[in-house]
C-alpha cells in the first residue's frame, strides 16, 4: 500500500471533497428552486450543464477565443438552453388544456427527459462523445493545508460560493428574489399580491439558467464532460436535491456537501470504482426512513 | 356492453396478428428482425402502461425489470449452459422477485419520490452490473452460448405471438374488474380505499404483472440476440424509449404501446439515411407529439368517442 | 370498439408495416462487386477512421482495377458504440446486404458480441481496433466455428509486450527508472495487458509497486492521482482507451511529478492536443503508427492521401482498415472465389507489408490463432511522445525522430 500519512489522505479528501461538493451544490440549488418554485423536475438538467461546457469548448476550440471569453459563452448558451426549455417544453405543458393536472407531473418528466436526450444526441453528434475541458482562467498549482492543490480548483470552490452569496442575497434582499421565496412556499398567495406568477416563473428560470451555466462551465474547467455525462450529472441533482427535501434550497446546499464528501471518502479510503454507491445506499435509506429528505417541506 | 367491446378489440387484434405472421413470405430477414425487436419493445412498452396508465405510478426504470429478467437468464446459460427455456424462466421469476423488492419501498412512497425509487434502481442494477463484471460482463456485455434460432422467420414468429399473447392478457386484465380497480387506484387512491378496496394489494398486483411480462420479453430477447448488455437492457435511456413507446401510443390503453414500439423503430429505420441525426429527430419527433398530442396514437383514434 | 376504430386500427398497423418495408432499400444481389461491410462507432474519434479509410484503399483498388474483375464495394453501418446495434447491422449485413466480409469495430465489447455471429453466419469478421485477447483465444477453443474472425490488431499482451520492450530502453536504459505503479481502466481489454504487464514490467527492470483499476466512468482521477503519488512510483504504466482526455487534463493541473507511459489510445488521434488544451505534454503512448514515421514504405503515401481526402489525420484504427481491405482483396484474389471457408484458408495465409509493419497472423494450432504475429520482422510498433503539439516518435531508434523530454513539474528519480 501507499506510504502517504494519514493526516495528507485527510487533507486531501478534505480539499477535493470541497471542490466537488461545491460544485454538486451549485447545479443542485438550482434544480432544487426550481422544483420549489414550479414544481418542475427538470429531468434535462444534466444536459444544460454539458451544453454550456461544450459551447465553451467550442469557443475555444473552433473560435479561438481566451478562456474568460470562453466561460462567458459557455455560461451565455447554458443559460439561454435553460430559458428555451423554459418556453419551448415546460410553459406549454404547464398552460395546456389537453392534459389532466394531475398528469401534468408525468409529461413534464417525460418531456424534459426527452429535450435532454435531444441534446445529448446533438452534442454528440457535432462534436462526438469524446470528453470535453475548458481551458482554465486560473492555472498553476498551490499549497493547501500541505496538500498540491490545482489554484483552479479554489477557484471553483470560491466561485461557486460567490454565487451561493449571491443567490442569498437576491432571495432574501431583493423584491424580485423575496417574489421567488415567496412563490416556493405558496405560489397561489403571491398571485394574490399582484404579481405574475409567470412572471416569477421566467425570472426563476433565468437564475436557474445562469446557475447551470456557470455550474457547467467550472465542471468543464475542473473534471472536463462528455455526452455520456448527461445522465448521471441529472441523476445526481435529482438524488442531492430528494435527499435534502425536494424544494428545498437550502437542504439541497447540505446534501450537495454530504454526498460529495460521501463519493470523495469512498473515492479514497475504499476504492475509486465505488464512488458512487454509498451515495445511493443513503438515498435509499432515506427514502425509506424520511422521504421527505433532510429539510423538506412537500 | 363493456365486455364485449373488449372482445372485439381483441378479435381485431387477432386477425392484425395472423395477417402479420404472414409477412416472413414477402418481407425481407433485416425488415423481420426490426419487427421482432419492435415485438418485444411493445411487450416492454405493455408492461409499463399497466403499471403507468392503470395504477399511475410513473415508472422511471422498467429497465430494472427486463435487466434483472435479461441478466439472471444470460448468467444462468452462461455458467450452467441449461435449456433454455429453464433460463427463460429463471429470468422471469427473477424479474418478479425483483418486481417485489421493488414494489415495497416504492409503494409507501407518492408522486415524484416513486419516480426516484425506480430510477435509483435502475442505477443501482447498473452498478452492480459494471462492478461485479467477472459473473455479468461488465461494461464489455454478456454473450451467450446459445439462441434459440437463427432464423429470421422463426425469431419473429416467436416474437410476433409472444406479444400477441402478453398483449391479450394484458388488455383483458385492464378491461377486467380488477384493471377497473387498478384504473380508480391510479386516479385516485383515497376514494378507491374509502369504496372498500385495498388500493395496496392491486397496486402489488399490477407490479407482479408488469415484472412478469417485462422479465420474460428481456430473456426471450437475450436468447434472440445472443447477447446482453447495460446498453440494450438496463440504460436509462433504454428506459425512456420504452415510456415513449407507450406514451406514443397512448396511455391507459394497453395495446397503443406496440404501436408506439412499432413507429419508434419504424421512424429510427426510415431515417438511416440520415445517419447519426436520426436519434435525434426521433426523440425530436416523440417530443412534438407528447406537447402537442398527449393522448397518443390511440388517442387520436378514439378522440371522437371520449371527445377529446 | 367502433368500426371507424378498427379501420383506423388497421390502417395505422398497415401503414407502419408499409414504412418499414419501405425504409428498407433494396438491395438487388449484385455479384458484381467484392462487398466488404464496415460496422464502426462513426461518433467516436477513433471510430471515424475506420469507413473513411477502408474506403480509401476500395477506391484506390478500383481505380486500378479492382480485383479478380470485380469492384470492391463498402457498406457502412454505425453501431453507436452498442453491442446490440452492431449484431443488428451484422445480421442485416449478411442477410441483407449480402456483403462477403465484415470489418468491424475497435470496442473489444462489441467484437466479442459479434464473435459468435461471425460463426452462425459464416461470415469473415476482421476487427481493426480491438485489443483483447479473447478474441483469439476463443477461437483457439472453437476452430471450427470461429475460424471466420480474425484479429487485425494487436492483442492486450502484444500491446503490453510492446510497452515494455519501450519502456526498458527509454525508461531504465536512458533514465535509470526502477518502479512503476500500473493504471488502467476496468474493461475487457485490459485484463490480459495488465496480467502482461505484471509479468513484462519486472523482465523489464521495473519493480511494480501497485495496479490500481478504476471504473472506466470515474471523471474524477484526483484520488487516484494521490493514491499513486503517495506510492512514488517512477513512472505510471497506463491501460486506458475510454477514458483519455479526463485524467491527462487533470494529471497537469494538478501538476502530478510523476510521468505516465503506457497504452492510451485517446492520446493516439491527432486531435487530442487540441482536446486537453495542451495537458497531454510529455505523455507517452504506444501505438502502431505516428506522423512522419515510416515504419513501412506504405506508411506515409497512406497518411497523406488519408490527409487529402478527409482533411484530417487518420486515427490508428484507420491505419489498419486500410490495410484490411488490401488483404482481403488479396485473399480475395487468391482464393479465387467468395466463399468464406475459401477466403480464411487464403487470409491464414496472408503475408503483406501493410501501413503498421508485416502482416502474417498466427496459426490455428497456436494458443491464439489469427492473432497478428508481432516480432522485429513483423510488427514492433512504437512509443510515441506528445511534444509542443507534435507526436514524436523516441523508439525503436530506427525509426525515432525525437528525444525524451517532460514538462517541469515532472521529477524524474522522485523514488527516494
Amino acid at each position: 500500500m501507499g506510504t502517504a500519512s494519514v493526516s495528507v489522505v485527510f487533507w486531501q479528501i478534505l480539499v477535493d471533497g470541497f471542490a466537488v461538493s461545491s460544485l454538486y451544490a451549485l447545479g443542485a440549488m438550482g434544480f432544487a428552486l426550481i422544483f420549489g418554485v414550479s414544481g418542475v423536475l427538470n429531468l434535462s438538467h444534466g444536459a444544460l450543464m454539458v451544453a454550456a461546457v461544450v459551447a465553451a469548448w467550442a469557443a475555444g476550440d473552433q473560435l479561438h477565443v481566451g478562456p474568460y471569453t470562453g466561460a462567458a459563452i459557455g455560461i451565455a448558451v447554458g443559460f439561454i438552453a435553460t430559458l428555451l426549455t423554459y418556453f419551448i417544453i415546460v410553459s406549454p405543458l404547464l398552460r395546456t388544456r389537453k392534459i389532466r393536472e394531475e398528469e401534468k407531473e408525468i409529461f413534464i418528466l417525460t418531456a424534459t427527459l426527452l429535450w435532454g436526450i435531444m441534446i445529448q444526441e446533438l452534442i454528440a453528434y457535432l462534436y462526438t462523445n469524446n470528453a470535453k475541458t475548458v481551458a482554465p482562467i486560473v492555472e498553476g498549482v498551490m499549497s493547501i493545508f500541505g496538500v498540491r492543490t490545482p489554484k483552479n480548483e479554489l477557484f471553483t470552490a470560491v466561485v461557486c460560493w460567490l454565487v451561493i452569496g449571491g443567490l442569498w442575497l437576491l432571495v432574501n434582499r431583493t423584491r424580485a428574489g423575496k417574489s421567488v421565496l415567496a412563490a416556493s412556499m405558496n405560489p397561489r398567495g403571491v398571485t394574490l399580491l399582484g404579481i405574475e406568477l409567470s412572471q416569477i416563473y421566467i425570472a426563476t428560470w433565468a437564475i436557474y439558467g445562469l446557475l447551470v451555466g456557470i455550474a457547467g462551465v467550472l465542471l468543464g474547467m475542473f473534471l472536463g464532460v462528455s455526452s455520456y455525462s448527461v445522465g448521471p450529472l441529472t441523476a445526481s441533482a435529482f438524488s442531492i436535491v430528494v435527499l435534502g427535501g425536494l424544494g428545498s434550497v437550502s437542504g439541497a446546499l447540505i446534501a450537495a456537501y454530504v454526498v460529495g464528501y460521501l463519493e470523495t471518502i469512498t473515492a479514497y479510503l475504499i476504492s475509486p470504482a465505488y464512488r458512487t454507491i454509498p451515495a445511493l445506499l443513503l438515498l435509499i435509506v432515506v427514502m425509506y426512513v424520511r422521504p421527505r429528505g433532510l429539510l423538506g417541506r412537500r | 356492453m363493456r365486455f364485449s367491446s373488449a372482445m372485439r378489440t381483441l378479435l381485431v387484434l387477432l386477425v392484425v396478428v395472423v395477417v402479420a405472421s404472414f409477412l416472413p413470405l414477402g418481407v425481407s430477414g433485416y425488415v423481420l428482425g426490426l419487427l421482432t425487436i419492435a415485438c418485444y419493445f411493445g411487450v416492454f412498452a405493455m408492461a409499463w402502461d399497466l403499471l403507468f396508465g392503470f395504477a399511475g405510478e410513473v415508472n422511471f426504470g422498467p429497465t430494472f425489470l427486463i435487466g434483472t429478467g435479461a441478466y439472471t437468464a444470460g448468467i444462468l446459460d452462461n455458467l450452467y449452459q441449461p435449456p433454455i427455456w429453464i433460463c427463460v424462466a429463471a429470468g422471469t421469476i427473477a424479474a418478479v422477485v425483483g418486481g417485489v423488492v421493488l414494489a415495497l419501498p416504492a409503494l409507501r412512497v407518492r408522486g415524484p419520490y416513486f419516480g426516484l425509487t425506480t430510477l435509483v434502481a435502475v442505477l443501482m442494477l447498473q452498478n452492480y452490473v459494471v462492478v461485479d463484471a467477472s459473473l455479468t460482463g461488465g461494461e464489455i456485455g454478456l454473450t451467450v452460448p446459445d439462441v434459440i434460432t437463427i432464423s429470421d422467420a422463426k425469431n419473429y414468429e416467436i416474437a410476433l405471438w409472444f406479444m400477441a399473447i402478453s398483449a391479450a392478457i394484458l388488455f383483458s386484465l385492464s378491461r377486467s374488474p380488477v384493471g377497473l380497480i387498478l384504473q380508480a387506484s391510479g386516479q385516485d387512491a383515497v376514494q378507491a380505499g374509502a369504496l372498500g378496496f385495498n388500493v395496496t394489494k392491486h397496486k402489488l398486483f399490477a407490479f407482479i404483472i408488469s415484472a412478469f411480462f417485462s422479465g420474460l420479453a428481456g430473456a426471450l430477447m437475450v436468447f434472440y440476440l445472443g447477447s446482453a448488455s447495460v446498453g440494450t437492457f438496463v440504460d436509462i435511456t433504454v428506459g425512456v424509449q420504452i415510456i415513449i413507446a407507450a406514451v406514443l401510443g397512448g396511455r391507459r390503453t394497453i395495446l397503443g404501446g406496440v404501436l408506439g414500439a412499432v413507429f419508434i423503430i419504424a421512424m429510427a429505420e426510415a431515417l438511416r439515411p440520415i445517419g447519426d441525426l436520426a436519434n435525434f429527430v426521433v426523440f425530436a419527433m416523440a417530443l412534438v407529439v407528447v406537447l402537442l398530442f398527449p393522448s397518443g396514437f390511440f388517442g387520436l383514434l378514439t378522440r371522437a368517442k371520449e371527445g377529446g | 370498439m367502433a368500426k371507424l376504430e378498427k379501420r383506423a386500427l388497421f390502417a395505422a398497423l398497415g401503414a407502419s408495416a408499409v414504412a418499414l418495408a419501405l425504409a428498407t432499400p433494396g438491395y438487388a444481389q449484385d455479384s458484381n462487386t467484392f462487398k466488404i461491410g464496415v460496422i464502426a462507432e462513426v461518433q467516436a474519434v477513433a471510430g471515424s477512421s475506420i469507413p473513411q479509410a477502408a474506403q480509401l484503399a476500395a477506391d484506390e483498388i478500383n481505380a486500378a482495377g479492382g480485383v479478380n474483375g470485380k469492384k470492391i464495394e463498402l457498406v457502412t453501418y454505425d453501431n453507436h458504440s452498442s453491442a446490440a446495434e452492431s449484431i443488428r447491422a451484422f445480421q442485416r449485413a449478411v442477410n441483407e446486404d449480402h456483403v462477403n466480409a465484415v470489418i468491424a469495430s475497435y470496442i473489444s465489447e462489441v467484437v466479442l458480441a459479434l464473435e459468435p455471429w461471425s460463426g452462425r453466419l459464416k461470415t469473415v469478421m476482421i476487427t481493426p481496433g480491438a485489443a483483447s485477447d479473447v478474441i483469439t483465444q476463443n477461437i483457439a477453443k472453437d476452430y471450427d466455428n470461429l475460424k471466420y474472425t480474425f484479429h487485425g490488431y494487436l492483442t492486450s499482451t502484444s500491446l503490453a509486450d510492446s510497452t515494455c520492450a519501450a519502456a526498458k530502453d527509454l525508461l531504465v536504459g536512458q533514465l535509470h527508472m526502477k518502479s512503476a505503479v500500473v493504471m488502467s481502466e476496468d474493461a475487457a481489454w485490459t485484463t490480459p495487458l495488465d496480467a502482461e504487464y505484471l509479468k513484462c514490467l519486472p523482465d523489464a527492470g521495473l519493480n511494480v509497486l501497485d495496479h490500481i483499476r478504476f471504473s472506466p466512468d470515474t471523471t474524477d482521477f484526483t484520488p487516484i492521482f494521490n493514491k499513486i503519488e503517495g506510492e512514488k512510483p517512477d513512472v505510471m504504466i497506463t491501460g486506458i482507451s475510454h477514458v483519455g482526455v479526463q485524467p491527462t487534463v487533470q494529471w497537469k493541473q494538478q501538476e502530478v511529478p510523476i510521468p505516465m507511459l503506457g497504452v492510451a489510445s485517446q492520446a493516439t488521434n491527432s486531435s487530442f492536443w487540441n482536446d486537453t488544451n495542451g495537458a497531454t505534454e510529455g505523455v507517452l503512448y504506444q501505438a502502431v503508427s505516428g506522423p512522419d514515421v515510416a515504419v513501412t514504405p506504405k506508411t506515409l503515401p497512406f497518411v497523406k492521401a488519408f490527409k487529402a481526402k478527409f482533411g484530417n489525420f487518420p486515427s490508428y484504427a484507420g491505419y489498419t482498415s486500410y490495410d484490411e481491405v488490401y488483404y482481403l482483396a488479396d485473399a480475395f484474389k487468391r482464393a479465387g472465389s467468395t466463399d468464406s471457408d475459401k477466403l480464411v484458408t487464403a487470409l491464414e495465409a496472408t503475408d503483406y507489408v501493410g501501413t503498421i509493419g508485416r502482416i502474417q497472423f498466427k496459426g490455428k494450432d497456436t494458443s491464439n490463432p489469427h492473432a497478428l504475429k508481432v516480432g522485429p520482422d513483423t510488427i514492433t510498433g512504437l512509443m510515441l511522445q506528445w511534444q509542443d503539439g507534435k507526436q514524436t516518435n523516441l523508439w525503436p531508434a530506427n525509426v525515432a525522430n525525437g528525444k525524451l523530454r517532460f514538462p517541469k513539474f515532472i521529477k524524474i528519480g522522485s523514488a527516494n
